[in-house]
């Protein structure tokens, strides 16, 4: 009976790892970790009053690649009205080289990101989150409630754009209203886990 | 004479770039690609992918493999790719799918799917990460998916035993 129990308890953890990407209502996950761009620790406490949105991306990802001015446009605009922007990269730098922290720095820098780029390095974040793919945004309220994840916008083109999931989310959380589409289907690169992760 | 020679050159090398240039079909939904296989097959796999997904490319070799394993009556093997999906221009992008094809001497049959991701994860339930490779049966029914590189060995032995059922 025990052993059935200790593998059950196995079976439950493996699942809520791989596969429990967090949803609309779910409690954010925290986390601290280093910004490339300064190599200054950064620390994320869901629930300190700001609203807030965690976008997991990377350097190499062509997905990412054609996101990333819409994301930094984003990152300006709404930063400007209080909404704090952490860029997550989780990949894992020992298989992949373009992300490694020195990289993530160029990038950054080479991009003006007006939001820390943050190294993931074992995943975990990510893993936390059930983060699947590169974009991959979450927002996050004052309360540390997560009120909508999935895809920046439906589409990578800027020209076939019908639903720009995450800023319709923003302009409803700023306006105090109830986010209409909380859940869309994050489309991108797969994570590459950080072996072990 | 030399104009001889410039046209024989001339002939020669339109017909080896029609022998060895890769087909690649356009299409706009995803019915469109599930309503291209042939009415005779009896399993029928789909692979999407893009030339810049790197474990798409180390997989080809596999589905080539595969392909090469089934009569196209057993299992029919189509592949999408999914480069259209990032911006550029579709036509510089299209010749470059080709080319990719042409290259590596990919002769099972190719798509390139110019329509929107979200009608592919309504329809496939496909979230964008590659390669993806979903089994149909007979009758369009989806009975397996692969998220990730498929093995060459496993997916001939799972093919086999779904042609048995």
């Amino acid at each position: 009976m025990k052993r059935l129990a200790a593998v059950f308890l196995v079976l439950m953890a493996t699942a809520a790892f791989a596969g429990s990407e967090l949803g609309a209502g779910a409690k954010a996950p925290g986390f601290s970790l280093v910004n490339s761009v300064d190599g200054k620790k950064v620390t994320f406490k869901p629930g300190d009053g700001k609203t807030s949105v965690v976008i997991f991306t990377c350097n190499q990802c062509p997905y990412s690649k054609a996101f990333e001015q819409r994301i930094i446009d984003i990152g300006k605009a709404y930063g400007q009205k209080g909404v704090v922007f952490y860029a997550v990269n989780p990949n894992d730098d020992s298989r992949y080289a373009e992300e490694t922290l020195s990289n993530m720095k160029a990038r950054a820098k080479g991009r003006s990101y007006p939001f820390p780029y943050l190294k993931d390095g074992n995943s975990a974040v990510a893993g936390s989150y059930g983060a699947r793919v590169t974009p991959h945004a979450y927002l996050v309220d004052g309360n540390g409630v997560i009120v909508y994840r999935g895809y920046v916008d439906d589409s990578a083109k800027p020209g076939e754009r019908e639903h720009t999931g995450l800023t319709d989310a923003l302009d409803s959380l700023l306006a105090k209203q109830a986010v209409k589409e909380s859940e869309t289907a994050a489309f991108g690169c797969t994570i590459k886990w950080k072996k072990g992760a | 004479m030399r104009t001889l020679l410039l046209i024989c050159f001339l002939i020669c090398a339109l017909t080896a770039s029609s022998a060895t240039a890769a087909p690649l079909d356009e299409v706009r939904t995803p019915a469109d690609v599930a309503g291209a296989f042939s009415p005779s097959s009896r399993l029928r796999v789909i692979n999407l992918w893009a030339t810049w997904c790197v474990p798409c490319v180390a997989e080809m070799p596999e589905l080539k493999a595969v392909d090469q394993a089934f009569k196209p009556t057993e299992v029919e093997l189509i592949g999408v790719s999914f480069d259209d999906v990032l911006p550029g221009d579709r036509g510089e992008i299209k010749t470059k799918v080709r080319k990719f094809l042409t290259k590596r001497s990919i002769e099972y049959r190719n798509l390139y799917y110019v329509g929107k991701m979200k009608w592919m994860n309504e329809y496939f339930r496909f979230g964008g990460e590659l390669p993806l490779t979903i089994v149909l049966d007979s009758k369009g029914k989806e009975i397996a998916r692969h998220q990730g590189a498929i093995d060459r060995k496993q997916f001939i032995t799972q093919l086999r035993t779904l042609l048995r059922k």
